[in-house]
């Protein structure tokens, strides 16, 4: 069988490389440098953790924050507390809480918004 | 949030003609009663910066309330073998058959049984949670149990032998590997006190696969397996394991064989749901639940990949715990469609809690068809069942651990989806893998599809609802047809019209169906394919059973599982599967393009070549600037170019006199190109640095009269009706559309 490796992806993610993080605050959307192409793929493809997704509220206009159980037929967990207005607000509070788990640093959420 | 799953059904049949009744089968585990309205579907997709949701009402005797009830989804196939006098024999029994495990150690699982659950009574042979064999007979109020002392392997195939001496009141299980080394010896026997002539209960059914709740001759069923089944045997004596594998091995053991109760070979009428029993009792079994037949058995070696000619060594069939293709729901509404509707995407809208806080308005999605030879318009448009039932109940960004980054970005659910990742009961799609990692090669419409109707994923059935509402918008009659149609009836279906479109992602084409749009090309016909990634997979449809579809997924292709080897072949047709480009049928030639790559990141525009400047296409570019891009917009990612993408490819058969009139060939980082389209492992294959990672648009006439248009873009339908639908990707589709409806031939171009 052919399978995909959740611990396929493993770029070394340094946390010193701040630098990704402001690109990615920047431009939540991209178009975006080799290297932060390398880390969101570290993030997206395990998803760090059990995976983290939205759930649409109103149709291209509001989401809600949720996480995929990692098993077939529980419930997907939702925080009805973090709703986003925009795609690219809910691709930063994600990578915020993915950066702190792959690196123990937290980011404080001030500076420019995304875009 | 509106609650789209409080009540779900299915429409049975799924593409009716005018003056034929359609039924509406309805559940609802919450709501006694609902608001039904019938509406024709001119837009599914509620995006609020397209069109939206948007609905013909043509009032009908079933708009109303309507009460629900909770009707059940009852998954896990099986085969079951009502009872017979040759079952009930009194004294020993015993059994022999191969076995592949595929989820031993995921719960309990029976193998072959005669056996009721309500009252603990007869046989039966099983995995236990532990992943050992166990027998285990029940009579007279008691039970006996006997438990292989070591697990089975996953994936590996093992005889298995199992009975009653009823003399010696003695019951013995044995397994023996069929590959006894390196580490994957498992074989085994054991042995312990049984009943002495136990009575069997009367009125119980033989199940191969899961075993019967009840008595009767259909049973509710459970205790369903995942694995496969090669050559169960059924003997009226004490257990003796070598005769028994001697029996096993014997693909014609000698009917009239005083012993032998039952000898089931699965390689007989493949593409049914009856499985033979070889022996002078005849007990035929039938299948429930659609499990996947055409699989290797324990004998496969290799000598050939299609089971049609070596069928005895197909013997097996791989059963599924979660294989679901009809709901078997009773119908709550029938509706006679009046002989003067128009052919359409019609759905029935179920409205309940209206004014609260959760308003629930679900639909259940059907087809009005253009009945054969009676058009009522020179366009068809085809609705791509073929395509919708392949998708149908994606779980691919629930399950995939690829599905976030494919997508670039996180992913976003709908109520649907969230309903579906709580619901596998309802059936997944071809895209994505059985409970025990198996691929769903199966998919049927007997139960609610959540992804084709409005307000669904808008993949597929959303996407081409983009098209209808740009015909409603240009006043642009049209009729649809339907794959299930064009494979039935072939070319017939097509050649009453002008022209034909094919919408956003017509990907999925058994060889009836390439072969009707060949013929249709050829006789003068005209097609525009408004999509990306069209005619890719070949797929075969059920000879006897409505909109049941079948697709092994093979080792090329941009697959989401890998078929099994052997297993590649057609249970349905015993054709070949996989890539049409496999089997010689390149889109390219049909179309002109074909599927190259993927691009999520965003859409691009296309830039027009020189040959959109060719006096002889003239018509075709009235009122367009030819120096600016085309499609700078659209819903779908910004752009017309995008999503799943096809290219003018000349080695894969693009027409000679083709003219290739645009391209979006500068995709980015994100364009990413299929798996078919590598011929060696090299970095820079990406659209940033590879020129063959592109959208193009072409046109080529073909004979008596007849043409193509392509323009090898999912992402095209839904840039149709930006800025009021005033822009270029509508003005072309429009000029091209209204050339094509016009007899006069293409001039100039050779034939």
């Amino acid at each position: 069988m052919l399978l995909n490796d959740p611990g396929a992806a493993h770029w070394p993610v340094d946390p010193a490389r701040r630098d990704l993080v402001e690109e990615f605050r920047r431009k939540p959307r991209g178009p975006h440098s080799d290297e932060l192409q390398k880390l969101l793929h570290r993030m997206r493809w395990s998803g760090v953790g059990q995976r983290h997704v939205l759930i649409v509220l109103e149709p291209n206009r509001r989401w809600m924050l949720g996480r995929l159980p990692g098993r077939r037929g529980a419930p997907v967990e939702t925080f009805p507390n973090r709703v986003f207005t925009s795609l690219a607000d809910a691709e930063w509070a994600v990578f915020v809480m993915r950066w702190e788990a792959l690196t123990g640093q937290r980011i404080e959420e001030t500076g420019d918004k995304p875009e | 949030m509106t609650d789209t799953t409080a009540v779900l059904g299915y429409a049975w049949p799924l593409v009716v003609s005018p003056g034929e009744e359609v039924a509406f089968h309805l559940s609802s585990a919450i709501l006694e009663s609902a608001e039904a309205t019938l509406l024709r579907v001119r837009c599914a997709d509620p995006d609020p910066d397209g069109p939206g949701l948007r609905f013909h009402q043509p009032g009908t005797p079933i708009d109303g309330p309507v009460p629900l009830r909770n009707q059940p989804l009852r998954p896990g196939s099986c085969a079951l073998v009502p009872d017979a006098p040759a079952l009930g024999r009194a004294g020993s029994l015993s059994l022999g058959l191969f076995f592949y495990p595929t989820a031993p150690g995921a719960g309990a699982q029976t193998i072959l049984s005669r056996w009721r659950e309500d009252t603990r009574e007869g046989w039966r042979l099983a995995l236990t949670e532990e992943a050992r064999l166990e027998l285990t007979i029940g009579a007279a109020g008691c039970v006996w149990s006997v438990t292989a002392p070591r697990p089975v392997m996953e994936r590996e195939w093992i005889f298995v032998a199992a009975g009653l001496d009823a003399s010696a009141g003695r019951i013995t299980v044995t397994q023996e590997s069929l590959d006894p080394q390196a580490g994957r010896d498992t074989g085994c026997t054991a042995t312990a006190e049984g009943p002495r002539d136990p009575a069997w209960p009367a009125d119980t059914a033989l199940v191969i696969a899961a075993h019967a709740l009840e008595s009767g001759a259909a049973p509710r069923t459970g205790g369903h397996l995942d694995g496969k089944i090669d050559r169960p045997r059924l003997l009226s004596v004490a257990p003796d394991a070598a005769r028994l594998r001697t029996l096993a091995e014997n693909l014609t053991p000698h009917p009239a064989d005083p012993d032998l109760i039952a000898a089931w070979d699965f390689s007989r009428d493949m593409s049914t749901d009856t499985v033979r029993d070889l022996s002078a009792n005849r007990l035929d079994g039938a299948l429930r639940q659609m499990p996947m037949r055409a699989a290797t058995g324990a004998n496969w070696d290799g000598r050939t990949v299609q089971w049609t000619e070596a069928p005895e060594l197909y013997g097996a069939i791989h059963f599924h715990s979660d294989d679901m293709h009809d709901a078997g729901w009773t119908p709550d509404l029938r509706l006679t469609v009046p002989g003067d509707w128009r052919s359409g995407f019609y759905a029935l809208r179920l409205r309940a809690r209206q004014g609260q806080e959760d308003p629930v308005e679900s639909f259940v999605a059907f087809f009005v068809r253009a009945p054969l030879g009676r058009p009522r318009s020179e366009l068809a448009f085809v609705a791509s069942t073929a395509t919708f039932l392949a998708y149908a109940n994606s779980a691919l960004r629930l399950d995939q651990v690829h599905a976030e980054s494919m997508l670039e970005g996180l992913i976003a659910l709908s109520r649907d989806d969230v309903y579906l990742q709580e619901h596998r009961e309802l059936g997944l799609s071809t895209y994505d893998t059985h409970s025990d990692g198996s691929g769903w090669c199966y998919s049927t419409a007997k139960r609610p599809i959540l992804n084709m109707r409005p307000r669904g994923a808008t993949f597929n059935y959303g996407n081409d609802t983009h098209i209808i509402d740009w015909f409603e918008q240009i006043g642009q009659d049209y009729d649809i047809i339907v794959d299930d149609d064009i494979h039935r009836h072939g070319a017939q279906t097509l050649a009453p019209y002008r022209c034909v479109i094919t919408g956003s992602h017509p990907e999925y084409f058994s060889r009836s169906m390439i072969e009707a749009f060949d013929s249709y090309q050829r006789s003068g016909g005209r097609h525009i394919y408004l999509g990306g990634n069209g005619f890719y997979w070949r797929i075969g449809w059920h000879p006897t059973q409505p909109h049941t579809m079948e697709i092994r997924r093979g080792a090329i292709g941009l697959r989401t599982w890998e078929g099994e080897p052997g297993e590649n072949a057609l249970s349905f047709t015993g054709e070949p599967s996989g890539l049409w480009r496999a089997s010689g049928r390149p889109p390219q030639r049909l179309v002109g393009v074909g599927f190259d790559a993927q691009v999520f990141t965003r859409s691009y525009p296309y830039a027009w070549r020189e040959p959109a400047r060719d006096p002889r296409v003239a018509w075709a570019m009235e009122g367009i600037d030819l120096d600016a891009p085309l499609g700078d917009f659209g819903l779908r990612g910004g752009g017309a170019a995008g999503l799943e993408v096809d290219r003018v490819e000349p080695t894969l058969s693009s027409p000679p006199h083709l003219l290739w009139l645009a391209t979006a060939d500068r995709l980015d980082y994100g364009g990413v190109p299929t798996l078919e389209e590598l011929r060696t492992l090299h970095r820079g294959t990406m659209g940033d640095q590879n020129a063959r990672v592109r959208a193009d648009i072409a046109f080529f006439p073909t004979a008596r009269g007849g043409a193509v248009f392509s323009t090898g873009s999912i992402a095209w339908a839904c840039a149709l009706s930006h800025n009021g639908y005033e822009n270029s990707v509508s003005r072309l589709t429009g000029n091209i559309l209204r050339r094509f409806l016009d007899p006069a031939p293409f001039e100039g171009f050779d034939t």
